[in-house]
């Protein structure tokens, strides 16, 4: 049983890596879509093996020890390079001071290691399905919209067997990273994804690209340098595994890797990588920074907390969570670029999956799970959502996007699906953001945060609904002709949407809650706060079911059964054109017609982008000083 | 059917009207005349209506805006015509923009004489109306109004001694 | 079970007539208090009864999925009321009507409703932070978010420990009952201005829906008066109703004597003033209780 987990442990992060290789050398399109696929069906497979499987850990033997320090010196090695070919001397200077403590800790690393190399359990098979699914799908997606995508390309642009090469890798890499225990492999796995996520952004290789590339690179080395002496000062005490960090509650390295994982999150103030990483092409804003990268800091985070519940640095991360989600939501509304709307939401619900874990309760801790499940998969199919939109209209900008429902009705359908995903009770997000609530009751700033942000992300959501619902009568529509990989992507992802949404409830009360309940064993739990988790989990289900259904049939019904007779112009003060092909045309002055137009809301003066960024990053600024001040760092 | 009697919702459009019967029928919404103890709610847009009362003589350009409000406007529906313009053009009847008479350009239920109306003859018009709805609601056939008899066409010319003036000169309409 | 099932009936059957009475005294004694006769109690069931029956026109069909949409997430939020469970949800699945109306406002290309739409998003925005701050104040001072341990026997009233968050309550509750000076949104009188916004394009039937949906909406904001003095029993009963009929008086005088706000300045206000009398109250049950 332990040589099968190994074997897919194997095969689900060395898999991609050898088919990313095998994709780099081929010559014709049509291999490469197949080695594409089967690489897809592979991993998604083992991932569902490997979650279905029950938890294990894995000692691979000390072979194991020394390939991944040699591979995490040369991931250094490679950021080093990249700092010479972009010049940038803050990147050279981060990768050397990571190669150096990388191979002083070499020559520190004295008997083999206590712990499991690799650790299967609750919190890394849910990852590994998470990567493994989501990616997969992200992967048949991508062979579609990159043949898409290279007719618009720029010449400069690399090459698509580099895209697949580093976007296929890049999957092995999270999976391994979530999987590993040892943090030579946790370093290595982590630079690896920093590196890919360099090379992703910058495939267009236009100068808005590279310049992003160079600063999503910039800031996520600091990440690594944080994450490098985070282990450092771990291997001082006498620890290389995560396990062991947590084992000996070693706050001051735990401090590190949570700004690392703050870093690689995206968390305020460091959330300019993210934004900047938007001019990728979709499968990687999709893949990496939503889906799976950004996932890597709330997870390192999720996996230590229990070990530091009631701490001064959880509660600091709580606040900085909070405080992202509060003014991200803000910022958001301000934004007429569709990705970067959904960027801003993103870094928002990591923020507040920060909030959950750094609360330290387990109805905080099965919340931060859930959102984290639920908001991969929406997110993630926003993200294809919106590359499709854009590839079929051209643009990104909200305001382009009427009478979206007529041109491409399949994509909007489900677009809308995804969109209600994150609105609708009881869909998961909406859960999570009232259990983040809940469990947020016992710190007011955390939770007057959290209430100010939940309050914002309505506006932009029902803009942008708004937007694009928007459309005037007709009897049928055409389905939009889109290739076949994105069409059977976007429904299968469509399809998990829906049924775990309608199924949120049922899977927070039989799975997150019981996830909860073991990662707290034997932690000390407040009695207001099981108090609280046990009602939480007592949610009925029928009447959401018995309304949302009532109000889909009564709404199909209406659709099917209405009469094309009582279609009517909307009201423009009697001044309708009669016989127009647009119904929002009406006379003006001098008997010359006109469209009316009203445009959605954007509050500008208020949340005007470079201020409020500006103010946010120094609130941020300070409170990560503090939180380093308040264990006692600083 | 007796509910409509008891909610008429009412819409109302002015047609170049001088404002007389406008500020008329306004006065019927005021306490002294309060015609909401009748159910009437004097709504915004065609769509929320049931009556549709008119004021003012038609022009070119009003007449299409007055064949648009009323197609908007749900089935079963009344127009009520209040004041002398609208069957006529009542004073201003010999002007080049009046066309003079809204039943040109809608069926028209009601005609409510006057120049302008009183409260009391509108709220008359309006309960009028209101009984024609219920018999359209059931499907009867009702026929539309006779235009009142007595009108105000053509103006009488006026006794002046003096001279007849240079006519201003009339702009070209567009 | 039979007890869920006369909850169920009360809060689907009874709870819209009884909110359409309330809507329907609330026409009849503003008339009065301005000098009027006003219609008789009964006219919103008429009102609805007439829309029932006019021909179905319409702008586009999805206007009217988020119509019954609407309708279901507001019958909804009182099944949830009812039945006693977490207030905190409740208070979700009710934003989550109000944002079915308002995408039902901007599903059409109709400018007004637009405009209708954009404002009730920002009166929303203002009023919803109070609100879960007033949940979150009856847990602090309950010690459970569920709605049946606030009417359990032997509970202490709410009003007794919350009694800003009250006042704050009645702000947020002028603005969803469209009262001035709080009703650039949508308001509850002046059908004849572009504030009719976010109905414009519904006509005959879908408007009825909407109308029903009000009068949930109605009992609902009333029962939540009352709840602040639920504790079971018929003397906390009867103070119970005192209390929602002095806060229906409050709303009536309310809206008869304010001009109307504009919409910033609505959300200026509710954020900075009502939120912080909010906050203060309870920052002080904090400060005195248990968690």
């Amino acid at each position: 049983m332990n040589d099968l987990n190994t074997l897919a442990l194997l095969g689900v992060i060395a898999g991609p890596v050898i088919f990313a290789a095998a994709i780099y050398f081929t010559k014709h399109t049509k291999l490469r879509n197949i080695l594409v696929l089967a690489a897809a069906l592979l991993t998604s497979s083992l991932g569902i093996f490997i979650a279905a499987s029950p938890s294990a850990d894995i000692y691979p033997g000390n072979w194991a020890l020394y390939a991944g320090a040699g591979l995490e010196i040369a991931m250094t090695l490679a950021v080093l390079a990249i700092a010479y070919n972009i010049r940038s001397w803050a990147v050279g200077l981060f990768g050397t001071i990571q190669l150096v403590l990388v191979v002083i800790s070499e020559f520190m690393h004295n008997e083999s290691s206590l712990g499991p190399a690799f650790v299967v359990d609750d919190l890394s098979r849910i990852m590994v399905a998470i990567v493994s699914v989501v990616g997969s799908l992200i992967l048949v997606y991508s062979i579609g919209y990159m043949k898409e995508h290279e007719h618009h390309a720029p010449a400069a642009a690399r090459s698509t067997n580099t895209f697949m090469f580093f976007l296929v890798g890049f999957i092995g890499a999270m999976n391994g990273l979530v999987l590993a225990n040892d943090m030579k492999w946790l370093g290595c796995f982590f630079e690896a994804t920093t590196i890919c996520s360099f090379v992703l952004i910058g495939h267009d290789r236009t100068r808005e690209a590279t310049k992003n590339a160079a600063r999503a690179i910039l800031i996520n080395s600091f990440g690594g340098v944080a994450l490098t002496i985070g282990a450092f000062l771990a291997l001082l005490k006498g620890s290389t595994q995560y396990s062991g960090i947590l084992y000996h509650a070693d706050i001051i390295a735990f401090a590190f890797i949570a700004l690392a994982g703050l870093v690689k999150s995206a968390q305020m103030p460091f959330q300019s990588w993210l934004l900047g990483a938007m001019v990728a092409p979709t499968p990687v804003s999709a893949l990496l920074h939503s889906a799976t990268m950004v996932n890597i800091g709330v997870y390192l985070v999720l996996r230590a907390a229990p070990a530091f519940a009631g701490t001064k640095l959880m509660y600091f991360i709580a606040i900085i969570g909070a405080f992202s989600f509060a003014a991200t939501s803000a910022l958001a509304i301000a934004q007429s670029n569709g990705k970067k709307v959904l960027a801003y939401s993103t870094i928002g619900n990591l923020g507040l999956i920060f909030t959950c874990a750094g609360i330290d309760s387990p109805l905080g801790y099965s919340a931060a799970i859930m959102l984290l499940c639920f908001h991969a998969v929406s997110k993630g199919l926003l993200f294809l959502c919106m590359g499709t939109i854009e590839q079929k209209i051209g643009s990104r900008d909200i305001e382009d996007m009427g009478s979206l429902l007529r041109e491409m009705p399949l994509t909007t359908v489900i677009t809308l699906i995804g969109m209600a995903s994150m609105l609708v009770p009881p869909f998961g997000m909406l859960l999570s953001k009232w259990l983040a609530i809940e469990a947020a009751i016992s710190s007011p700033i955390v939770l007057l945060l959290v209430v100010i942000g939940s309050a914002l992300t309505v506006l932009f959501w029902a803009k942008w609904i708004g937007r694009i619902t928007t459309v005037s009568y007709h009897p049928w529509y055409t389905i939009e002709r889109i290739s076949i990989t994105k069409q059977s992507v976007l429904a299968i992802l469509a399809a998990i949407v829906v049924i775990a949404g309608l199924g949120a409830i049922l899977l927070y009360r039989d799975l997150f809650v019981d996830i909860a309940i073991r990662a707290y064993q034997g932690t000390y739990i407040s009695q207001s706060d099981l108090k609280l988790f046990e009602a939480a989990g007592k949610i009925p289900y029928w009447p959401f079911m018995a309304f949302i259904g009532l109000a889909l049939v009564a709404g199909i019904l209406a659709y099917f059964t209405v009469n094309a007779s009582n279609v009517r112009s909307p009201f423009l003060c009697g001044e309708n054109v009669p016989g127009s092909t647009k119904t929002y045309e009406f006379r003006s002055a001098k008997d010359s017609s006109q469209l009316a137009w009203s445009s959605s809301l954007y509050l500008r003066h208020i949340f005007e982008e470079s201020k409020t960024t500006m103010w946010a990053n120094l609130i941020a600024a300070v409170i990560i000083l503090s939180m380093f001040a308040a264990i006692g760092v600083l | 059917m007796s509910v409509l009697a008891k909610s008429p919702w009412v819409v109302h459009f002015n047609c170049n009207s001088c404002n007389g019967c406008d500020i008329e029928f306004l006065a019927c919404l005021t306490p002294t005349y309060d015609v909401e103890r009748f159910g009437v709610v004097h709504v915004g847009n065609p769509k929320h209506a049931d009556i549709l009362v008119v004021t003012g003589s038609v022009n070119h350009r009003n007449a299409r805006v007055l064949a648009n409000v009323y197609q908007q406007m749900p089935n079963p529906k009344v127009v009520v015509a209040c004041g002398v313009c609208t069957s006529s053009g009542g004073i201003f009847a010999d002007c080049y923009n009046v066309l003079g008479g809204v039943d040109k350009f809608i069926p028209v239920d009601v005609f409510v004489p006057g120049c302008p109306p009183r409260p009391e003859a509108m709220i008359d018009g309006i309960v009028k109306a209101v009984g024609i709805l219920a018999s359209k609601a059931k499907g009867i056939e009702t026929p539309v109004a006779d235009k009142p008899r007595i009108t105000v066409s053509p103006s009488p010319k006026p006794v002046l001694e003096t001279p007849a003036q240079e006519p201003d000169e009339v702009g070209a309409g567009k | 079970m039979s007890e869920t099932i006369i909850k169920l009936l009360i809060a689907i059957v009874v709870a819209p007539f009884v909110g359409a009475v309330i809507a329907g005294l609330d026409r009849k004694v503003t008339a009065r208090m301005q000098g009027r006769v006003g219609p008789p109690i009964l006219q919103p069931i008429y009102d609805v009864l007439k829309l029932l029956i006019k021909q179905p026109i319409f702008l586009n069909r999805i206007q009217i999925l988020y119509a019954f949409m609407h309708l279901a997430f507001m019958m909804l939020t009182l099944v949830l009321l009812i039945l006693g469970q977490d207030m905190l949800l409740t208070l979700f699945v009710h934003a989550f009507a109000t944002i079915s109306l308002i995408l039902g406002g901007m599903c059409v290309r109709s400018p007004y409703s637009r405009i209708g739409s954009q404002r009730k998003t920002l009166m929303l925005l203002a009023y919803e932070p109070i609100l879960v701050i007033m949940v979150v104040g009856i847990y602090l001072s309950q010690g459970s978010f569920m709605a049946s341990d606030v009417v359990a026997t032997g509970a202490k009233p709410l009003l007794i420990s919350l009694p800003l968050v009250f006042i704050a309550y009645m702000m947020a509750m002028a603005i969803e009952l469209q009262k001035s000076p709080f009703d650039v949104a949508s308001s509850h009188h002046a059908h004849q201005e572009i504030v009719k916004g976010v109905t414009l394009e519904y006509a005959g039937p879908f408007l009825a829906i909407i109308e029903i949906a009000h009068f949930y909406e109605v009992f609902l904001l009333f029962a939540v008066v009352y709840f602040f003095w639920a504790p079971y029993n018929l003397a906390n009963a009867a103070v119970g109703i005192v209390l929602a009929a002095g806060a229906f008086l409050f709303h009536i005088v309310l809206d008869n004597t304010f001009a109307r706000l504009p919409a910033m300045w609505i959300v200026r206000f509710m954020w900075v003033i009502v939120f912080l009398m909010a906050t203060t109250n309870i920052i002080w049950l904090y400060r005195l209780g248990t968690i």
